[in-house]
C-alpha cells in the first residue's frame, strides 16, 4: 500500500500541525525549566526572559495547531480522520466551532487554548508570582499537549491521540487501494443532536471554567513550593472568584442546554458527567471561604491548600470519568474511548503525588495559629460552611464513582488472585435524582442558614460583643419576615415532606437576611453587595429548585388512559393527539393543529387553551416542538422541545412519539405490507359499495392534489379524485391516490382517511391502460374556428378561443418561444363538460405541439397548425375504444398516521432558579471586580 | 468548636453510610424475582421476539423481550413511549422490579450504534 500515489491529498498541513504539537511540547518543557531557575535564582532576570520566550513559543504553537486544524476542517480535507469524523460537505460553517470541539482532541485543544490565554494574563499581571505559577501551568500544559501528541513508542503503546492522523492510517479498508479514494468519500459530519447554538457556546465556557481552576491550583502549589504560605492568598482571590463565576456559568449553561434543547425534561438530572463538573466548583467555593478565613485569622491554612489542590484534581478526575468510557452503563452523556485511560490516570497521579509531596514536605513550615476561633466569629461559621460544601462534594463524588469502585475491586481481585469479583460490583442508585436530592437537601439547608447568619458576624467576635443588640434585632427581624415569606411561598409551592418545609424556611430566611444585609450593612453600595448577592442568589435558587421541581406538573395525560389504569400505576406523561382534534387534559384543551417541513426540520404547531369552570378561555398559547430529520429526510435524527415561557412558569413541550412511517421511511413499506388491499375497477363517475363505504371515482386527473406530493422537474403524475363516504352518510372525504413517474421509476403515493382507517392506492398497471403508446392511437382531423361548435363522434366540441398563459404540465418555456394554448370545451355523451388545452408553439422556427389528454374520456387532442388567413385551428382527435377504468386498491383497518405523542410539563417558578443562579454568579464577578479595584 | 466539628463529621459519616445503602446492583431476572426488590438488569433486546407499542391504544405502554446475562428471556414493560431506534440497541439496562409475573421497568438505558458515536439514551417512565 505504500507504493500508491494518492491523488488530491494535502499532507503539508498535517506535517506542520504535528511539528507545532512537538514544538508546543518542547517549549512547555523549556518554560518549566526556565521559570524554575527563575524561582531558584530570583536575582537573575534572564531566566524570566527565557521563560517568557518559551511560553510565548508554546502559546504560538498551540494557536498554530488550532489554526491548522480549523484550516483542515474548513477545507473539508477528509484525508484527515478528524475532519472526516466531524465535518461534512453540507455542514453549515456556523457549526465549524462545534465540530472542532466535538472530538476529544479538539476539546483538549480548547482547554489548552484557555490556559495559553490565562497564562498570558498571568505573565502581565502576576509580578512576583509569575515564575512559580508559570512552572505549574506549563507542567499542566505539557501533559495536556501529550494527550494530542500522537507519538508511538510501539504499535500498542503511544502517547496521546493526534488530530492530524490520516484516515487511511487509522483504518484498513479496500477503498484505500484506490489512489483516488478522496473523490469517493464524504465526511461523517456533526451529530445532529449537537447542531445548535448551545454546542457553540457551552464548551468554550465550561473549558474556560476548567482552565481557570488551574490558576488558583498553580498559586497554591507555588505557595507551598516557595514556603511563602500567606502572601499568595491575596493575589489568588480574584482568580478564585473569576473561576467560581465562569465554571458556575459553564455548569449552569449545561443545565440550560439540557432543559432547552434536550429531552431530559429538566435542567438537572444528577447524571455522572453533570455531577463531576459541579464537584470541582463546590470544592473551589470551599477553598474560597478557606482563603477568607486564612487571610483574616491565619487559621485553616492547610485546609485551604488542600481545597485548592483538590478542586484542580477533581477537574482532572471529572475529565477522566467523562472520557475514559468507565461510566459506560451509567451515563447518558456519550463519550467515546480514546485509548488514553492510562495516560489520564497518569495525569491525575502526577499532580496528586506532587500535591501530596509538597503538603508533607512543607507541613512544618506552614504557620499554625494556636488560638481557637470563637464561636461568635464570622470565620468560625464560614469554616463550618466550607466543611459542609466539602462534605457535599464528597457525597456526590462517592455515589458518582461507583463504576470506579467496581474497577478497583477488580484490581484488588486480580492482585490477590481471587478471580471474578463481579458479585461485589454495585450499581448507581436506582433513582439518582431522589438519592442526591435527599442528601443534598441538608447541605443546602445548612448553607442557607450559615450564609445568612454569618453575614452579620462580619467583624469578628469583637464586633459581635459590641453590636450584639443590633445584630440580634436584624436576625430576629429577618427570621420573622422570612417565616412570613416562607408561609406565603408554601401557599404556592406544594411541599411533599417536612424536610422541604425546613428547606423552604431556611431559604426564605436566607433571602430576606441577605436583602437586609445588602440594604442596612452594605448600604446598598454595589461593590459591597458581592457576598449578599451570591448568598441571597443561592437561596433564591433553592426556592426556584423547589418551585419548579416539586410543583412540576404533567399536562399531557389522556384522561381515558388514567381511568383505565391499574391502581398504583401512573398514567404516564405522554398524550396521544390526533391532528386537528382537540383533547382535554389537566384543564387544557390541547390541539395538534399542523406541521410544516422546513429544510430538515418538521415543526409541529400545538395549541393550548385553558378554560375555567364557566368554559371561558383564560389562557391560550401555541408551542412549536420540532423533529429534525437526517440529511436524506428518511429518518428522525432528534426531537427538539419547545417551551412557552411566562414570567412565573414555563410550559415545556416535546414530541415523544410519531407514527412509524414518519419516524423512518423504511417503515412505510413495512406498514403497507401488513395491510390487506382489495382491488376494484372504477370508471370515472362510477360509485360502488365496498363493505361499509360508498366509494366513487370522481375523475382522473393529470397532476395531483395529494398533500405529500412535492413536484420535481419532468415528473409525470396521474391521480384519481376518489370520494369515500360511510354508509351512514355522516362522513365524506375526498382523497387523491397518485402515481408518479420520476426519472424512469414508478412511485405509488397512497392516500389515507384516518377517520375511517382506510387507505387507497392506484395499482401500478394504471399507466398502461391510461397512456397507450402513441402509435396505437388513430387521430382524426378537425378544423374549427374560434367560437364555433362542431360534433366529433359523440362529443360536442366548442372552440372557446386561445390563451397565452401556458399551463401545459409538460411544457418548459425557452427563450424566443411563441406559444399559445387552444381552449376547447367538450360536452360528453352524459352531458358533462370537460376542458382540453392543447399547446402549439414555435421554437427556433419550427412549429411544435403538445397534446392535451382528458383522462375521463380517454380523449387525446393535438393542435397541429393555425391558419392565420382563414383563422382556423387544425386539431387532431383520438379516443380510446374503451373508456379508461382505474384499478383502485382499498385497504381497511389501517393504523392512523396523523398523530403525535406529546409530552407537556408545567414548570412553575423556574425563572426563580435562573434568576437566583445568575445573581449568585453576578455576586462572584462583583467580588472579583472589587478586589481588582483595590489592588 | 472541636465538639461541633466532631458532630458535623459524625453526621457526615452517618449520611455517607446511609447513602451507600442506596446503591443498587446489577442483576438478572431470576435474582430480581427471587429477591422481590428493584434492581438493574443488564441485557440485550431479544430481536426475534415481538415488540409492542401502539400509541393509539396507550402512548405510555411499551413492551419488549430482553435476554439477560444468564440467557433468560423475559418480557419488560415500560410506561413510556418506545424510544427511537430501539430495534438497533446493542445493550439495554432496565431498572425495575417484578409486579406479579411482569417485569416493570421504571427506566431503561439503551446503547445504540450510530454513525456519530455510541449514543446512549435514557428513557424514564414516571413511576
Amino acid at each position: 500500500m505504500q507504493d500508491i500515489q494518492y491523488i488530491g491529498e494535502h499532507l503539508l498541513p498535517g506535517r506542520l500541525g504535528h511539528f507545532f504539537v512537538i514544538t508546543a511540547f518542547v517549549s512547555a518543557i523549556l518554560s518549566i525549566l526556565a521559570y524554575r531557575k527563575r524561582v531558584l535564582f530570583p536575582d537573575d532576570l534572564s531566566w524570566r526572559k527565557l521563560g517568557r520566550i518559551a511560553f510565548s513559543v508554546h502559546g504560538i504553537s498551540i494557536l498554530s495547531v488550532i489554526g491548522i486544524l480549523f484550516y483542515i476542517m474548513i477545507g473539508q480535507m477528509y484525508e484527515y480522520q478528524y475532519a472526516w469524523d466531524h465535518v461534512s460537505d453540507d455542514l453549515p460553517l456556523k457549526y465549524i466551532f462545534s465540530a472542532f470541539w466535538e472530538g476529544q482532541e479538539g476539546s483538549f485543544l480548547l482547554w489548552m487554548f484557555w490556559h495559553v490565554i490565562l497564562g498570558g494574563v498571568l505573565i502581565l499581571t502576576a509580578k512576583r508570582w509569575e515564575a512559580g505559577v508559570m512552572v505549574w501551568l506549563s507542567a499542566v500544559q505539557l501533559i495536556l499537549v501529550s494527550m494530542i501528541a500522537g507519538i508511538y513508542f510501539t504499535d500498542a503503546i503511544r502517547m496521546g491521540s493526534s488530530p492530524f492522523l490520516l484516515l487511511r492510517d487509522t483504518m484498513q479498508a479496500p477503498i484505500f487501494n484506490n489512489p483516488n479514494y478522496l473523490s469517493l468519500i464524504e465526511g461523517n459530519g456533526l451529530n445532529p443532536l449537537l447542531q445548535n447554538y448551545w454546542m457553540t457556546i457551552h464548551p468554550p465556557t465550561l473549558f474556560l471554567g476548567f482552565a481557570s481552576v488551574t490558576i488558583p491550583f498553580c498559586f497554591a502549589m507555588t505557595g507551598l513550593w516557595e514556603k511563602d504560605h500567606l502572601a499568595w492568598l491575596k493575589p489568588v482571590m480574584p482568580w478564585t472568584l473569576f473561576s467560581t463565576g465562569i465554571l458556575g456559568l459553564g455548569v449552569l449553561m449545561g443545565g440550560a442546554w439540557a432543559y432547552e434543547a434536550l429531552s431530559f425534561g429538566g435542567y438537572w438530572a444528577w447524571d455522572p458527567v453533570e455531577n463531576m463538573s459541579l464537584v470541582p466548583w463546590i470544592v473551589l467555593l470551599a477553598a474560597l471561604h478557606g482563603n477568607f478565613i486564612a487571610r483574616h485569622t491565619g487559621l485553616s491554612l492547610k485546609t485551604t491548600y488542600i481545597f485548592y489542590i483538590l478542586s484542580f484534581l477533581l477537574v482532572l478526575y471529572s475529565t477522566f470519568l467523562a472520557r475514559s468510557g468507565i461510566l459506560g452503563e451509567e451515563s447518558v452523556h456519550a463519550f467515546t474511548e480514546m485509548g488514553l485511560e492510562w495516560q489520564l490516570i497518569g495525569f491525575i497521579a502526577v499532580f496528586t503525588l506532587a500535591g501530596i509531596y509538597l503538603m508533607i514536605s512543607r507541613n512544618k513550615s506552614i504557620p499554625v495559629v494556636e488560638k481557637e476561633e470563637k464561636i461568635q466569629s464570622r470565620e468560625f461559621w464560614m469554616f463550618v460552611g466550607a466543611m459542609v460544601l466539602a462534605f457535599s462534594a464528597v457525597l456526590i463524588t462517592f455515589s458518582t464513582s461507583i463504576p470506579v469502585w467496581n474497577k478497583l475491586i477488580d484490581v484488588y481481585g486480580s492482585l490477590t488472585g481471587s478471580g471474578d469479583m463481579s458479585m461485589y460490583h454495585k450499581a448507581m442508585p436506582l433513582d439518582p435524582i431522589d438519592h442526591h436530592n435527599r442528601f443534598q437537601l441538608w447541605n443546602a439547608v445548612l448553607i442557607a442558614i450559615l450564609s445568612s447568619v454569618a453575614q452579620y458576624l462580619r467583624f469578628g467576635a469583637m464586633a459581635w460583643d459590641s453590636f450584639k443588640k443590633r445584630f440580634t434585632k436584624h436576625i430576629l427581624l429577618s427570621l420573622a419576615i422570612g417565616l412570613v415569606f416562607a408561609y406565603l411561598l408554601s401557599l404556592w409551592i406544594f411541599l411533599p415532606s417536612w424536610q422541604y418545609i425546613v428547606m423552604l424556611v431556611a431559604s426564605a430566611f436566607a433571602v430576606i437576611s441577605n436583602v437586609d444585609y445588602m440594604i442596612f450593612f452594605a448600604k446598598a453600595k454595589l461593590t459591597s453587595m458581592a457576598s449578599g448577592l451570591s448568598h441571597g442568589g443561592f437561596a433564591l435558587m433553592l426556592i426556584g429548585i423547589m418551585a419548579s421541581g416539586l410543583n412540576k406538573q404533567t399536562i399531557s395525560q389522556n384522561r381515558f388512559a388514567q381511568e383505565g389504569m391499574a391502581e398504583g400505576l401512573n398514567a404516564g406523561e405522554n398524550a396521544f393527539l390526533i391532528k386537528g382534534m382537540p383533547m382535554f387534559m389537566n384543564n387544557y384543551w390541547v390541539t395538534y393543529k399542523s406541521d410544516t417541513l422546513e429544510g430538515f426540520t418538521k415543526k409541529y404547531e400545538v395549541e393550548f387553551i385553558k378554560v375555567n369552570a364557566e368554559g371561558d378561555t383564560i389562557e391560550q398559547f401555541t408551542t412549536y416542538p420540532n423533529i429534525l430529520y437526517d440529511r436524506q429526510l428518511t429518518k428522525v435524527a432528534t426531537a427538539n422541545p419547545n417551551t412557552k415561557k411566562y414570567l412565573d412558569r414555563d410550559i415545556f413541550t416535546f414530541i415523544s412519539g410519531l407514527p412509524p412511517e414518519q419516524q423512518d421511511r423504511a417503515n412505510i413499506r413495512k406498514v403497507d405490507s401488513l395491510l390487506e388491499y382489495t382491488l376494484h375497477y372504477f370508471q370515472p363517475g362510477e360509485t360502488k359499495r365496498i363493505n361499509q363505504f360508498d366509494v366513487s371515482l370522481d375523475s382522473i386527473v393529470l397532476g395531483t392534489h395529494h398533500s405529500e406530493y412535492h413536484e420535481e422537474e419532468d415528473d409525470l403524475v396521474i391521480s384519481g379524485a376518489v370520494t369515500i363516504a360511510d354508509t351512514l352518510g355522516q362522513q365524506q372525504h375526498i382523497i387523491h391516490p397518485t402515481l408518479i413517474v420520476r426519472q424512469g421509476l414508478l412511485y405509488s403515493l397512497a392516500d389515507q382517511i384516518n377517520d375511517l382507517n382506510t387507505r387507497v392506492r392506484l395499482k401500478s398497471n394504471t399507466l398502461d391502460s391510461l397512456f397507450p403508446v402513441e402509435a396505437a392511437l388513430t387521430y382524426e382531423p378537425l378544423v374549427i374556428k374560434s367560437g364555433e361548435t362542431q360534433s366529433w363522434k359523440n362529443l360536442k366540441i366548442t372552440m372557446e378561443g386561445i390563451d397565452k398563459r401556458i399551463d401545459h404540465p409538460n411544457y418548459i418555456s425557452a427563450e424566443g418561444d411563441i406559444a399559445i394554448q387552444a381552449v376547447l370545451s367538450i360536452q360528453a355523451e352524459n352531458g358533462k363538460n370537460y376542458t382540453a388545452r392543447p399547446l402549439f408553439f414555435i421554437r427556433e422556427g419550427s412549429p411544435l405541439n403538445m397534446k392535451a389528454f382528458v383522462a375521463d374520456l380517454g380523449l387525446h387532442v393535438k393542435l397541429e397548425r393555425i391558419d392565420p388567413e382563414t383563422e382556423t385551428f387544425h386539431l387532431f382527435f383520438a379516443r380510446m375504444d374503451e373508456v379508461a377504468r382505474l384499478p383502485i386498491e382499498i385497504a381497511e383497518e389501517v393504523p392512523r398516521n396523523d398523530y403525535i405523542v406529546l409530552e407537556a410539563i408545567l414548570f412553575p417558578g423556574i425563572n426563580l432558579f435562573w434568576a437566583g443562579s445568575i445573581l449568585m454568579l453576578l455576586g462572584m464577578f462583583l467580588g472579583m471586580y472589587k478586589r481588582l479595584q483595590k489592588r | 468548636m472541636p465538639i461541633l466539628i466532631l458532630l458535623l463529621m459524625g453526621g457526615g459519616i452517618l449520611m455517607l453510610i446511609s447513602a451507600s445503602k442506596d446503591m443498587s446492583t446489577y442483576s438478572t431476572f431470576a435474582q430480581v424475582k427471587r429477591s422481590g426488590e428493584t434492581a438493574k438488569v443488564v441485557g440485550v433486546l431479544a430481536k426475534n421476539k415481538p415488540m409492542y407499542y401502539n400509541a393509539e391504544e396507550d402512548p405510555n405502554l411499551f413492551r419488549f423481550f430482553m435476554t439477560d446475562q444468564e440467557g433468560e428471556i423475559h418480557e419488560v414493560t415500560l410506561n413510556a413511549p418506545k424510544p427511537q431506534d430501539f430495534e438497533l440497541s446493542e445493550q439495554v439496562v432496565a431498572t425495575g422490579s417484578f409486579v406479579g409475573d411482569e417485569f416493570v421497568a421504571s427506566s431503561i438505558l439503551m446503547k445504540c450504534p450510530s454513525k456519530y458515536k455510541n449514543e446512549e439514551v435514557l428513557v424514564r417512565s414516571n413511576m
